[in-house]
């Protein structure tokens, strides 16, 4: 059998995975957003009728604003958390594994299990989270510091907030990128800037910054796109997309919503497509901004 | 006064002596060269001066000040590394002037140190390109760049030399002499290459497993070797060694006794041991003779005999090493 014969049965099985599970569903959805279709009726042709109720769409528009509010937080918290994670955990340190481990594990839980833990801990009552916070406090429903502890799923920010803090705890694999990429600098660019009397901060502004800039770009597209379509299953199982006023109800949650409970495949498609579009645009925007900034020092 | 010290340094890494003992001196404005095989301690030797690697036992003092508990900026040392070290996400320029950069000289200054700086070392043509772009002799230069701009009191020269190809090391050699002569600091250069050695050192020190052997002039050290280490490290191809009993063809040796050679002493000719030619190598203009019996000698190439030839092996008692067989130490004739 020739070499590439080889390759193509080699590649097969991924082909056709990519195929069935990816390009095709891709391509249908693609078509789909130009239709009417409730999974009874076959699908009905009508233009652009979907994109144009969209923009109408009140709850379509919170659902955006959403999952844009959450993104524009939760992906420089993320990647701020994997980095500071990853120098803070770089060096050979006692017990430097058992750390590793620990901030690398939450990103490999299946979802759902991870949405109903937070559940648990996000508990008004008897949550671990609110106990914490009330403890020492004058009454049972305040904090030492005087205050009512936030009411993590019934009111709309900190439901928010729940989701967002929810989100800094599966950076695993930004951290351990980023773990690497700390430990293939050259030492010896370190050791000279110890000579040079470079400060703590220097070093990281000068030196390790510019110098893994190539990967926090490629993690923040990546974590952008990301977190655009991770809201999902914490929206579908620890708020429910509420409290009332859709204040959790992100775009991944808005489509599933309306083409599994409301039947319409058409226009799930048109707001699934719409999102692509938006996430390809945010990604090629950041693109743009950050090579700019990728400068040395004026002298 | 910038004389570099070491006084009675001990470096261990766990179970292993990096440095037993060491007491070394370059003096003001020298360039002193630390030489040895590989793992004999010397870059570590180097690190510890630098203060990148905290010493055990004894001082390190650089000019009159004792700098043995300083942290590595404020012993007022430039390194210059193996790997050249240079910053790839910045031009020559910005890699020159890092160190002044981060202790915020006025950019005046540092314009002007930088021009000064690459003005000597030949990078004025290439300053707003990155490393990336240079040759492995033109980064070794920004390297020296940088070093020299923020005018430290000592240089640490870790084989600076050692990833250049052939003919770029012969000449970057000879620049540094140049340089070390022009700027006229003290400079401590370490490498393992015995030739860079003897060809750029005011004096060399040879360090073995972590311990001095032998500090001298190149004259000294290789003339005058101080035991059998130093004798068989320096010199290419290296020193011949007989016990008694194989000596015994040349000279009468005494007891417990090692006698060595240097092949270039060794005189071929009808003299002599009888002995046959076993292989020659030629380098040049020299040529090396292997002869039965393990003895080396080193010829002109046009005088060298061929193959196969019986010949006679002579050397000159004058010539010749005595060498203690338990200690290496150097024995002097009777």
């Amino acid at each position: 059998m020739s070499e590439r014969r080889q390759v193509v049965l080699m590649l097969t099985p991924y082909l056709f995975g990519l195929v069935a599970l990816v390009a095709a569903p891709a391509l249908v959805t693609f078509g789909l957003a130009f239709t009417e279709y409730d999974l009874i009726r076959p699908p009905e042709l009508n233009g652009f009728d979907n994109f144009r109720e969209l923009l109408d769409d009140e709850i379509f528009g919170i659902a955006l604003k959403n999952s844009l509010v959450f993104a524009a937080i939760a992906v420089p918290l993320r990647l701020v958390g994997a980095l500071g994670l990853a120098l803070l955990l770089h060096r050979r340190i006692t017990g430097v594994g058992a750390y590793r481990s620990s901030a690398a594990l939450p990103t490999v839980i299946p979802d759902i299990a991870y949405g109903l833990v937070w559940l648990w801990l996000f508990n008004p009552l008897y949550g671990p989270i609110n106990v914490l916070l009330r403890w020492q406090g004058d009454s049972s429903t305040t904090t030492a510091w005087g205050v009512q502890p936030p009411q993590w799923l019934t009111h709309p920010n900190d439901a928010r907030a729940a989701i967002i803090i929810m989100s800094l705890f599966t950076i695993g694999e930004g951290f351990v990128i980023l773990l690497v990429t700390r430990q293939g600098l050259p030492s010896e660019l370190y050791e000279l800037a110890a000579l040079e009397d470079a400060t703590a901060w220097g070093v990281f502004r000068r030196i390790t910054l510019p110098l893994m800039a190539p990967i926090l770009l490629l993690l923040l597209a990546r974590d952008t796109i990301y977190s655009l379509q991770w809201t999902f299953v914490p929206a579908l199982v620890v708020t429910e997309g509420g409290p009332p006023e859709f204040s959790t109800t992100y775009v991944p949650l808005f489509v599933y919503r309306n083409a599994f409970e409301f039947l319409r495949y058409g226009y799930a498609a048109a707001a699934t497509l719409l999102m692509f579009a938006l996430t390809a645009l945010i990604v090629w925007l950041q693109w743009r901004i950050v090579r700019r900034w990728r400068k040395g020092f004026a002298i | 006064m910038s004389r570099i010290a070491l006084e009675g340094v001990q470096k261990r890494f766990g179970e292993t002596t990096a440095l037993d003992g060491v007491d070394l001196e370059a003096r003001d404005g020298e360039l002193l060269v630390v030489v040895g095989p590989s793992g004999c301690g010397k870059s570590t030797l180097l690190r510890c001066v630098a203060g990148l690697e905290a010493v055990d036992e004894g001082a390190i003092r650089i000019g009159d000040r004792d700098v043995t508990q300083l942290r590595p900026a404020a012993r007022n040392i430039s390194m210059v590394f193996q790997s050249y070290a240079l910053f790839p996400h910045l031009t020559v320029r910005e890699n020159i002037a890092f160190g002044l950069v981060v202790r915020e000289e006025p950019k005046q200054v540092v314009r002007e140190r930088v021009a000064e700086a690459s003005e000597l070392v030949g990078v004025v043509d290439f300053l707003e390109r990155r490393p990336y772009q240079l040759s492995g002799g033109e980064r070794q230069r920004v390297a020296l760049a940088r070093a020299l701009v923020r005018r430290p009191d000592a240089f640490l020269l870790d084989e600076p030399l050692s990833n250049l190809d052939a003919g770029t090391r012969v000449q970057m050699r000879t620049e540094l002499r140049r340089l070390h002569r022009e700027i006229g600091s003290t400079m401590v250069h370490v490498t393992h290459d015995q030739v860079e050695a003897l060809t750029l050192g005011d004096r060399i020190a040879v360090l073995d497993a972590g311990r001095v052997r032998q500090v001298g002039t190149p004259d000294e050290v290789h003339g005058r070797p101080n035991d059998r280490f130093v004798a068989g490290f320096l010199g290419s191809p290296a020193m011949n060694f007989f016990g008694r009993e194989a000596a015994r063809r040349f000279y009468e040796i005494p007891k417990g006794t090692v006698l060595g050679v240097r092949p270039e002493h060794v005189r071929i000719g009808t003299h002599g041991l009888r002995t046959r030619v076993d292989l020659v190598e030629v380098a040049g203009s020299d040529a090396y003779v292997h002869l039965d019996r393990g003895l080396v000698a080193r010829v002109p190439a046009h005088l060298r005999p061929d193959e196969g030839a019986n010949v006679g092996a002579a050397f000159d008692r004058g010539a010749a090493h005595l060498f203690d067989e338990a200690t290496g130490e150097r024995r002097e004739w009777q």
